[in-house]
């Protein structure tokens, strides 16, 4: 069971397993412990993780589309550019520096996409993640983008790996 | 009555709110990390509500409440999870059944007070509610019982799934507002000026479903000679990011079309696995080898896919009296979640908020359940439901037979 606080773990916890922290669609999670993050049901939408080996700092955020500028409801993790910035202002926040930061991201599938003209939601995510990423000086050293099937993640908070799964195939780390 | 996109989102929202609030309650008394999975809303028939619940054993409290809002409301979790939270409060509590009952009726109580008296607050009115009953009861039972049980009544409720994290165990706040009362106090927060949508209309969109739902059933006999009988329709209403996870992480075999017309939008014919084979297996004239699927499972799901997409969307064509074109069907094999992710994604470019019709068939003679699951534009279904005249509707009511022959 866990204290509600998130800063500690019970007594139950101790040698078993790490701390798992769910992140939900348009949402993003940070920790400093060396918990594991997740998100499921990515098709379209972007899972970026990023960590810093220096403070020990991850976090994760699961995008939906590409830019608050087409419709702007307020939630920034909904978007690549406003959810990449959000999670980078966390991660400061709770004590890493944008300069040590390495980043991975998986997701941006072109499944079930119907526009016939212009590329699909799923591209059109994954290339404003790596302008954010850009814009930031943040290294994109792993991804797994596109293709036609879902994937799930896992970021492991202490070692920075992206564990990424699909229904259909084995799992792979980035 | 109208009600307006804005005031469904704002009373999901309230309900959101008031769920996590409840959340909140219980997390600071037992130290228990949980979170508010999912809200919507949902106009379905009073008969199939709860149907998430089916095969589960609950306790939970129960209360009524009138006032500006009329109805009841119950909190459930499953025996398990009521086991933990009872433990967290009280250590060995659950093992004493009296203890077990009053930490679960305390915690009950705290929690529905939250979430009734956010609603009070932003109808700024008075809203009371009765003393929480204690209730311990399996299965759709724990709802409560219909005050209307004559009544073949279509009723709005709010579910909110709670996810405990790291435990697979949820517990679902259920409020089911009085239709007439919830409705006028719809109706007076709509701007009927702007983008209304006729509440009367919803029902007759949900007897539309049906019919498609139950042609498409009809086509799944024709095909495979199992009597296939529609179950469930009902219409949703949710922000854009919650309508993926209305389909679960299991995987599904199906197929989705993009259909074009007044509404358009996307529909999906989606398979658990098992039911995948099993149905494919009946279309096909060979056994099959072994429990695996295979190409062939899949290019019978595409054809049956394709003719159910058939069944349904000229069961709202004929109603509508418009013409509604769908793409080919694209076979899909994939987790639920990111069936629909992509959907949601490209409907969530021009909205915050969408409908997700839902329906469901099911047959006794082998496992077999296929759910269909639309998600049209929501500015288009509006027009459609416009467009559909008041003695259209109840023609259709009378006699939905003859409009879906």
């Amino acid at each position: 069971m866990k204290v509600y606080d998130g800063t500690q773990s019970t007594d139950d916890d101790q040698g078993t397993e790490p701390e798992r922290i769910k992140v939900g669609i348009a949402e993003y999670k940070t920790t400093t412990d060396d918990a594991v993050l997740t998100t499921s049901g990515l098709g379209s939408c972007i899972g970026v993780g990023i960590y810093d080996d220096v403070s020990g700092a991850a976090g994760l955020v699961h995008v939906m589309l590409p830019t608050a500028e087409d419709i702007d409801d307020g939630n920034r993790a909904k978007f690549a550019d406003t959810g990449v910035e959000a999670l980078v202002e966390a991660l400061e926040d709770a004590g890493a520096s944008r300069a040590s930061m390495r980043a991975k991201m998986a997701g941006g599938s072109d499944m079930l996409d119907f526009s016939e003209s212009g590329s699909s939601i799923g591209a059109r995510n994954a290339k404003q993640v790596r302008a954010t990423l850009e814009e930031f000086d943040i290294p994109l050293v792993g991804e797994d983008v596109g293709g036609d099937h879902g994937r799930s993640l896992k970021l492991d908070a202490g070692t920075g790996d992206l564990v990424v799964k699909s229904a259909n195939t084995e799992s792979t780390t980035l | 009555m109208n009600v307006d996109i804005q005031s469904l989102g704002t009373f999901n929202q309230l309900a959101h709110e008031g769920a996590q609030q409840a959340t909140q309650s219980m997390a600071q008394m037992t130290g228990i990390d949980a979170s508010v999975d999912v809200t919507k809303i949902t106009l379905v028939d009073r008969e199939d509500v709860g149907e998430a619940l089916v095969g589960q054993d609950f306790v939970g409290v129960q209360f009524d409440f009138e006032g500006v809002l009329e109805g009841d409301t119950v909190l459930a979790f499953d025996t398990d999870s009521a086991d933990t939270m009872v433990d967290a409060l009280i250590p060995g509590g659950s093992d004493d059944e009296a203890m077990a009952r009053s930490g679960v009726e305390e915690v009950g109580n705290i929690m529905m007070s939250g979430f009734i008296d956010g609603w009070a607050d932003y109808l700024e009115a008075a809203i009371e509610h009765s003393p929480p009953t204690y209730i311990e009861k399996s299965g759709r039972e724990v709802l409560p019982e219909t005050r209307h049980p004559d009544d073949h009544e279509q009723v709005f409720v709010f579910k909110s799934e709670i996810e405990w994290v790291g435990e697979s165990v949820n517990f679902y706040i259920y409020m089911l507002p009085e239709y007439e009362a919830f409705a006028e106090v719809m109706t007076e927060h709509a701007d009927t000026e702007g983008d209304a949508i006729p509440i009367d209309k919803l029902h007759t969109f949900n007897e539309m479903t049906t019919s498609g739902t139950q042609k498409a059933a009809d086509n799944v006999e024709m095909m495979t000679g199992i009597p296939t009988e529609a179950e469930v329709s009902q219409i949703s209403f949710a922000p854009i990011t919650d309508v993926p996870k209305q389909i679960g992480t299991d995987t599904y075999v199906g197929t989705v079309v993009e259909f074009t017309g007044v509404p358009s939008g996307y529909l999906l014919v989606l398979f658990d696995e098992v039911s995948a084979i099993n149905v494919a297996e009946a279309m096909m004239p060979i056994e099959m080898d072994g429990d695996e699927l295979t190409d062939q499972h899949e290019s019978a799901i595409e054809e049956l896919g394709n003719i159910m997409t058939s069944g349904f969307v000229d069961g709202w064509a004929n109603v509508l009296q418009t013409s509604v074109d769908h793409s080919p069907p694209r076979l899909v094999h994939d987790m639920g979640r990111s069936i629909m992710d992509p959907l949601a994604a490209q409907v969530g470019q021009h909205q915050e908020h969408a409908f997700i019709i839902d329906s469901r068939m099911k047959t006794d003679d082998i496992e077999f359940e296929a759910e269909i699951h639309a998600l049209p534009n929501e500015q288009e279904l509006r027009r459609a439901l416009e467009d559909l005249d008041v003695e259209r509707a109840d023609e259709t009511d009378a006699d939905v037979e003859q409009i879906f022959e």
